[in-house]
């Protein structure tokens, strides 16, 4: 037994001592636990996706719209944006030709527009139109923003089903004798119910037939109204909406439910959707499209690391020794580490992206040369990352400890293995700050939405300024460092 | 040919290299002889240009020898202490990389690592992965990956350890060959035996100070004796042994013999008559040369393997 004490204690001495095995152990897995419980509301009031960028373009001047978008201001779900800055930081309401043309470029500051129509409300038809312009570029986050727009709308503004109706009606009657018709309904409500008889024909004429006093409710008493009520429970989770929403046709008016209840078909039919999509309408296979590109720079990131670390091992062999006393200096020895990491990055970054196109249809060759362009600087910003790792780490298990870490990070912030905006704002925040999210935007840009090399210089400055930030880093380290040593 | 002139090298407190001086000349199979921590990788990288003196010059063939400087690099080769080598890739891989950076290509590459693996004996083996080679194999191919490009000065730092015997005796065989044939040579090393057969030159050093130079022969007479007398630690010579350090320096080896260097004023006649008026028996003495292990620890007071 004492033997095996001693035995025991040597492992628990070696594991405490190994700075990178304790990182491994503890460190990374509280934080993927948090990312992840942040994503999926474990013990947060806000659960659910936060501030996505929605515009919004109000066409009517029924008060009712108004209202809506209020309600959508509201809604913790979105950023609402209703309004054009226009060059001399003066703004004017946002029309749908200035979403449209704000949803096309690298920096479009939204990708999912509401268009509320000048004819929301026809005589000539019972129920709503709506217009979603929509840049679907993530699966996940596009059937959530559809489920929370819905629900925004069932609940908030009821009274604009209820004016349809009496517009209709208006026109199928005539004023007269929609007139006797509201008059006879509120006598038989105030006989039946009581009340002011001319107060409930006055809100029937108004399209307020106390709906709203319903709907808003957390859940309706009446088992009618809450089959209207499209949202099965308010704190249900974003990955649950997604999971449900994925199974719902694409080019189908958006529902939330894969078998509504008759009475919520009733409502989608009184309330229609006109979703356009914007960009990538042509794209196939468009979820693969998204997904390829986040797994492809997670994996290699962790190759290129790798790839970096080796530096240790070619010290320790005593090759730099041997390299530094030929005609080699450091800066060609990091600088072919440089391009090497580069290269193999590129190729792998193809493979990849080629196993897309045999697996899943994505359009590689259509977009071949650019797709090559983001490509090779996505591979620059990744290889910079790690020789960076290997200037700052005192030995190769402690690079390796530091990579996994920073990489997982990195995806899992960068948007890599879910839509950022599943995250709470303030570790959105983060996203922009890692290579991963700006790769993605990258490969995204060019496979999803098609963008020029002129239109893509945004995205290539900013891989290329990462790479000169860090690999300029990774020098100034190396330099002053032991590595060479 | 080669000239180090008061040169120091600091690492923070630690002085590794205390103003050395050192001439070399062409041609010489010079000796860099110290324990773990002397001084020699550190002289080693000066000279190759790894690390630059904070004090002192250095030159070859009368130009600054500086960090980094791209002429002194081709007239130098260095064996470095460890297998420096791409274990993943083969003999024949690794030297045309090597090679490669000196410069060489197309047919005049080949011919030499064509050469070299003959003169190695590894020509059997060049297309194996450098990791299945024996230790002793790895070392013969980490040094001739240093004469590729035909330096004028040969580093050889420790370039035998961990060798077996048969692979030694083959390394030393070829860097003789090799100094013969008037390849300047410097060899740094703790094992006395390597500097004893090797080298025409030989400097002592130890903690950064260059403590003694010359050949052989020269550095012998620095002793304050000319022959040891060895003789077993036992009950019978317990007596002879007490008296002896009124005589000269006795010491005790670990594996049980006594050893007696006489002082200058001791005659060895007068040694053996006290040996005889113990009673012991001729036989049970030997004596020698004395060796650079008794003039290292004469000069500095300890043993190279501390």
């Amino acid at each position: 037994m004492h033997t095996i004490l001693v035995l025991v204690r040597k492992d628990f001495t070696n594991f405490f001592r190994n700075k990178p095995a304790l990182l491994l152990t503890f460190v990374i897995p509280f934080v993927m636990i948090y990312l992840f419980g942040q994503i999926f509301g474990i013990n947060r009031k806000d659960s659910g996706p936060n501030g996505i960028p929605l515009a919004v373009v109000n066409l009517s001047d029924n008060p009712g719209a108004a209202k809506l978008v209020d309600a959508l201001k509201a809604e913790k779900s979105f950023r609402v944006l209703t309004k054009f800055v226009n060059p001399d930081k003066s703004t004017r309401p946002l029309t749908e030709a200035d979403a449209r043309a704000l949803m096309q470029g690298s920096d479009a500051p939204f990708r999912f527009a509401l268009v509320i129509p000048a004819d929301l409300i026809s005589t000539k038809t019972i129920g709503l139109r709506f217009k979603i312009l929509s840049n679907p570029r993530n699966e996940i986050e596009t059937q959530t923003v559809n489920g929370v727009l819905q629900k925004t709308i069932f609940t908030n503004v009821p009274e604009l089903l209820a004016q349809s109706l009496q517009a209709r009606a208006k026109d199928f009657l005539g004023d007269a004798r929609l007139q006797k018709f509201n008059g006879a309904i509120a006598g038989a409500v105030a006989g039946t119910f009581g009340g002011d008889k001319a107060q409930i024909e006055r809100d029937l004429s108004g399209g307020d037939f106390g709906i709203s006093q319903l709907t808003q409710s957390p859940k309706p008493a009446d088992p009618t109204l809450r089959r209207l009520d499209p949202t099965p429970a308010p704190a249900r989770s974003a990955a649950s909406v997604a999971a449900t929403a994925s199974a719902a046709p694409k080019s189908d008016p958006p529902t939330l439910d894969s078998h509504p209840s008759p009475a919520a078909s009733a409502a989608a039919q009184i309330i229609k959707f006109e979703t356009e999509q914007v960009v990538g309408a042509n794209v196939k296979s468009p979820a693969a499209t998204a997904i390829v590109g986040g797994w492809a720079i997670q994996f290699l990131l962790f190759a290129l690391s790798a790839s970096a670390v080796s530096l240790f091992r070619e010290r320790d062999a005593g090759i730099f020794q041997r390299l530094l006393a030929s005609p080699v200096t450091r800066a060609q020895i990091l600088l072919g580490k440089f391009v090497y990491g580069v290269s193999i990055g590129l190729i792998q970054l193809l493979v990849l992206f080629f196993a897309g196109r045999i697996l899943f249809g994505i359009e590689v060759e259509k977009h071949l040369g650019l797709l090559i362009l983001v490509c090779a600087f996505a591979a620059a910003a990744c290889t910079s990352f790690g020789m960076l790792l290997a200037a700052i780490a005192p030995n190769a298990e402690a690079a390796n400890g530091m990579a996994t870490f920073l990489i997982m990070m990195m995806s899992a912030l960068g948007g890599a293995w879910f839509p950022i905006s599943l995250m709470p704002q303030f570790i959105q925040q983060f996203s922009k700050l890692t290579l991963v999210y700006w790769s993605m935007e990258g490969f995204s840009n060019v496979l999803w939405a098609g963008m020029s090399f002129v239109q893509l210089l945004p995205v290539l400055g900013i891989l290329g300024g990462i790479t000169a930030v860090v690999m300029s880093l990774a020098i100034w380290r190396f330099n002053r460092g032991k590595i060479f040593e | 040919m080669l000239s180090l002139a008061s040169v120091t090298k600091r690492y923070g407190s630690l002085t590794a290299l205390a103003g050395v001086s050192l001439n070399i000349e062409r041609g010489e199979f010079f000796g860099l002889l110290g324990p773990n921590g002397a001084g020699k990788s550190t002289t080693m990288s000066l000279i190759a240009g790894l690390r630059a003196p904070d004090t002192g010059t250095l030159t070859l063939d009368g130009q600054p020898l500086n960090a980094g400087s791209a002429v002194a690099r081709l007239s130098l080769g260095l064996v470095p202490q460890h297998i420096a080598l791409y274990s993943e890739l083969n003999a024949d891989e690794n030297l045309r990389i090597f090679g490669s950076l000196y410069g060489l290509s197309g047919s005049d590459l080949r011919a030499r690592i064509d050469a070299a693996l003959e003169a190695v004996q590894l020509t059997d083996r060049r297309r194996d992965a450098v990791k299945t080679f024996s230790g002793g194999m790895q070392r013969r191919l980490n040094l001739v990956a240093a004469l590729l490009h035909r330096p004028k000065l040969l580093l050889c730092d420790e370039p035998t350890v961990g060798v077996d015997p048969q692979s030694r005796n083959a390394i030393f065989e070829y860097l003789e060959q090799l100094n013969r044939d008037g390849l300047t040579i410097i060899y740094s090393t703790h094992y006395m035996e390597e500097a004893t057969r090797l080298c025409s030159r030989i400097g002592i050093i130890d903690h950064g100070k260059l403590h003694a130079l010359g050949t052989l022969d020269e550095l012998l007479t620095k002793l304050p004796f000319e022959e040891e007398i060895r003789f077993p630690a036992t009950p019978a010579t317990a007596a002879l042994a007490a008296q002896l350090p009124a005589h000269g320096e006795l010491t005790t080896t670990t594996d049980g013999l006594h050893r007696f260097r006489p002082h200058p004023a001791t005659k060895l006649s007068s040694f053996f008559s006290l040996a005889e008026s113990h009673a012991l028996p001729g036989r049970l003495f030997t004596s020698q040369r004395p060796t650079l292990e008794a003039l290292f620890l004469h000069l500095t007071g300890r043993t190279l393997r501390e």
